[in-house]
C-alpha cells in the first residue's frame, strides 16, 4: 500500500500541468453546483419542522387558511394545548417515565456486554454475537408482538405504563450491545491486559478504565435508546387501552385536527414539544455523539 | 456490520474444562441482563409465536386451545388477503429501496468533497435532525404535509402555483397510484441523514491521495466515482441494502397510522393484517395471525438470504 500511494503521489508531481480552459470553468462552477445541491437537501429537511413549528404560532385564521407565513402569531396554543387536552399531561408523564427507565436499563445493560463481549474471555461470545446480529435482520418486534401480548398478559402487564418498560429493553438492545462492542474494540487489549496483571478486577477495570474511555459511544447508545423508547407506538398502543395509561405518541398519532381543544394549532404545539427533548439532547450531546459514531458505532 | 463476522475466538487450552466453568462463572454475569431481556421478550416471543401459529388459539375466548397442525398455514395460503398484503409490502419495498439507496449515496459524495470543515460539519448536523425524531412522530408530520386540508404541499401546488385545483388536487395518501410515493418519499426523508453518516464512515477510509492523482491524470469526475469510490462504497451500500429490506418489507406503524384498516387500501399489508386478526378481528384469532405474520417474516427472509448469497458470489 505504501509503495503504491509512494508512485501515485510522483505521478502527482510529474503530471501537474496547467488546467484547461474548460476545466478551470468546471473547477469554479463544480462547487457552486454541490452547496447548491446541499442546500436544497437542508431546506427540504428543515421545511417540514419549519412549517410544524409556524403551525404551532399561528393564529387560527392563518391556520386554517394554511398561509406558510402567518399575518398574526399567536402563542398561546401551547399553554392552551397543555392544559386544555385532558390527559395530555399525564401522557408525557407517562412517556418520561418509561423512556428514561428504558435508557437506563438498555444502555447499562449493553455496556455490560459490550465489555464482555469485547474484552473479557467470555465462552460462548462467538454464539451470543451471530444471534444478536441475526436479530437485527428479523423484525421479530413485529413477529413476536402476538407473545409479548400474551407475555405480559400473563404477567399482569396489560394497559400498564409500567409494564412497557419490559418489551421496550429490546427495542435498540442488539443495536446498543452491537455499537458497544465496536467502541471497545477501539480500546488496546493491553490496557486491560496491564490492570489486570497489576491485580484489578474485571468490575474495577471496567469502571476505573474503561468508562471513561467509552463515554462518546455511551452517549450514542443512551440517544438511540431515547428514541427508539420515546416515540415508540406499536406497542404502546397494542399492550395499552387506557388514555391515562397511554404513552404521548399514540395520543399524538390518534388526534385529528378540529375544533376546540383539538385545533390544529394546539396539535402542532404538542407536536413541537414531543419533538424539542430529542433535538436538544442532539444539539447538547451532538459533538460526542459525532464523535461516539466515527468511534465505533457505525463501522462497516 | 455483518461483514466484520464474529470476533477471533480465544485461543481454546484443551483439557483444562475447570478453568472454562470458572470463566463462565465471572464473565457471563456480565452478559446475564442483556440476554434476560432479549430471550424474554426478543427471542422466546418468536418460539412461542411458532407454536401458537399451530393451534386454534382465539385470545378473547379463553377456552382450551387445541393443536390443529397446518391449518392455520393452510388457511392463510388460500387467503386472497394475505397474498394481496405480501404483494402490497413488496411493492412498497422495491419503491423504497433505490432511493434510500441513491440520494443518500449523492449527498455523502458531496458532503465528503465539502472543504470547509466548518461547512461540512453543519450539513452533517442538519441533514441529521430527522433521525433524533422517534419514527411514529415522523409518520404523524407527514401525514399532516401530504393532507389536502391542513398540509403545505397541496397548498403551493393549489394555492400559490395552481397547477391543481382542489377537485384534482393529488391525494398524496389516498390515491393507490401515489400512496406508495408518499411513504417512500417520507421513509426516504426521515433516513436521508442517517444513511448518509453510514456512506460518509465509508468514504472516510478513502486515502485522498487516490482522488488527486486519478484527477491528475486527467479522469472525469464520473470515472473517479465508479473506479475509485463505488467499489469502496460497496459493503456499505450492501449492508444497507440488506438491512433496510428487512424493516421495509415488514412496516407496520405507517401503515396503521397514516392507512388505519380499510382492507381495500394499498396500505393494508401482511403485517397489518397480522395485527387486525391478532387483536381487532372477531374473537381475535391469534393462531391465524401468527402464522400470517411468520409467512411474512419466511418470505423476506428468503429474500435476505438470497440477497447475502447474491452479494456474497460476486466478491
Amino acid at each position: 500500500m505504501a509503495t503504491r500511494t509512494e508512485t501515485l503521489r510522483r505521478r502527482t508531481l510529474a503530471a501537474r500541468k496547467p488546467l484547461s480552459r474548460q476545466a478551470r470553468r468546471r473547477s469554479r462552477l463544480a462547487p457552486i453546483a454541490k452547496h447548491a445541491v446541499l442546500i436544497f437537501a437542508c431546506v427540504i429537511i428543515l421545511f417540514p419542522i419549519a412549517w410544524v413549528f409556524l403551525l404551532s404560532i399561528k393564529s387560527l385564521p392563518d391556520a386554517y387558511t394554511n398561509r406558510i407565513w402567518p399575518h398574526h402569531f399567536d402563542f398561546s396554543h401551547y399553554g392552551e394545548a397543555l392544559s386544555g387536552i385532558d390527559t395530555l399531561r399525564q401522557n408525557f408523564t407517562n412517556s418520561v417515565i418509561v423512556t428514561v427507565a428504558t435508557m437506563l436499563i438498555t444502555s447499562f445493560v449493553a455496556v455490560l456486554a459490550g465489555y464482555a463481549l469485547v474484552h473479557l474471555r467470555t465462552p460462548g461470545r462467538g454464539l451470543v454475537l451471530s444471534i444478536l446480529v441475526a436479530s437485527m435482520f428479523i423484525p421479530t418486534r413485529v413477529t413476536g408482538l402476538i407473545s409479548i401480548y400474551q407475555i405480559q398478559n400473563d404477567l399482569g402487564l396489560i394497559n400498564s405504563t409500567w409494564g412497557l418498560i419490559l418489551p421496550y429493553q429490546t427495542l435498540a438492545l442488539a443495536v446498543s450491545v452491537f455499537i458497544m462492542r465496536g467502541v471497545f474494540e477501539t480500546i488496546p487489549k493491553e490496557l486491560p491486559e496491564s490492570a489486570r496483571i497489576d491485580g484489578a478486577s474485571s468490575l474495577t477495570i471496567l469502571t476505573r478504565i474503561m468508562l471513561p474511555l467509552v463515554r462518546n459511544g455511551i452517549v450514542v447508545v443512551l440517544i438511540t435508546n431515547f428514541i427508539a423508547a420515546w416515540g415508540e407506538w406499536l406497542l404502546a398502543n397494542t399492550l395499552i387501552d387506557d388514555q391515562d395509561k397511554r404513552t404521548f405518541p399514540v395520543v399524538i398519532a390518534g388526534a385529528f385536527g378540529g375544533m376546540g381543544q383539538w385545533q390544529w394549532p394546539n396539535i402542532a404545539a404538542v407536536y413541537i414539544v414531543g419533538i424539542l427533548p430529542g433535538l436538544l439532547i442532539f444539539a447538547f450531546t451532538q459533538r460526542w455523539y459525532m464523535r461516539g459514531l466515527q468511534e465505533g458505532a457505525l463501522k462497516g | 456490520m455483518a461483514a466484520r463476522g464474529a470476533v477471533a475466538r480465544p485461543p481454546r487450552r484443551l483439557g483444562r474444562v475447570g478453568a472454562t466453568t470458572r470463566r463462565v462463572g465471572t464473565t457471563w454475569p456480565y452478559l446475564v441482563p442483556a440476554l434476560f431481556f432479549f430471550v424474554g421478550w426478543q427471542l422466546y416471543p418468536i418460539v412461542r409465536v411458532l407454536w401458537i401459529s399451530f393451534t386454534d388459539y382465539h385470545f378473547l375466548t379463553g377456552g382450551p386451545t387445541h393443536w390443529i397442525g397446518l391449518q392455520n398455514y393452510t388457511d392463510a395460503f388460500s387467503d386472497p388477503l394475505v397474498r394481496k398484503g405480501l404483494m402490497r409490502a413488496a411493492i412498497f419495498t422495491a419503491v423504497f429501496l433505490p432511493g434510500m439507496v441513491f440520494f443518500p449515496m449523492v449527498l455523502a459524495v458531496l458532503v465528503d468533497r465539502v472543504r470547509n470543515s466548518k461547512a461540512a460539519s453543519t450539513y452533517r448536523l442538519i441533514l441529521l435532525i430527522p433521525a433524533m425524531i422517534p419514527g411514529p412522530l415522523i409518520f404523524v408530520l407527514w401525514g399532516w404535509l401530504y393532507s389536502s386540508a391542513i398540509g403545505p404541499i397541496n397548498y403551493f401546488l393549489v394555492d400559490v402555483f395552481h397547477v391543481y385545483n382542489i377537485y384534482n388536487e393529488p391525494q398524496w395518501l389516498g390515491s393507490s397510484a401515489l400512496v406508495y410515493v408518499s411513504l417512500a418519499m417520507m421513509e426516504w426523508w426521515w433516513g436521508l441523514g442517517f444513511h448518509t453518516m453510514f456512506y460518509l464512515a465509508g468514504l472516510g477510509t478513502i486515502p485522498k491521495e487516490l482522488y488527486e492523482s486519478a484527477r491528475v491524470d486527467g479522469a472525469s469526475e464520473w470515472r473517479v466515482f465508479w473506479r475509485i469510490t463505488f467499489p469502496r462504497l460497496r459493503p456499505i451500500l450492501l449492508v444497507l441494502v440488506v438491512l433496510r429490506f428487512g424493516t421495509a418489507f415488514a412496516l407496520i406503524d405507517e401503515y396503521i397510522i397514516l392507512g388505519g384498516f380499510n382492507r381495500d387500501r394499498p396500505t393494508y399489508t401482511w403485517t397489518v393484517y397480522m395485527w387486525d386478526n391478532a387483536f381487532q378481528v372477531g374473537d381475535w384469532n391469534q393462531g391465524f395471525a401468527a402464522a400470517v405474520g411468520l409467512i411474512g417474516t419466511a418470505a423476506m427472509l428468503v429474500v435476505v438470504l438470497w440477497l447475502f448469497y447474491l452479494f456474497r458470489s460476486r466478491d
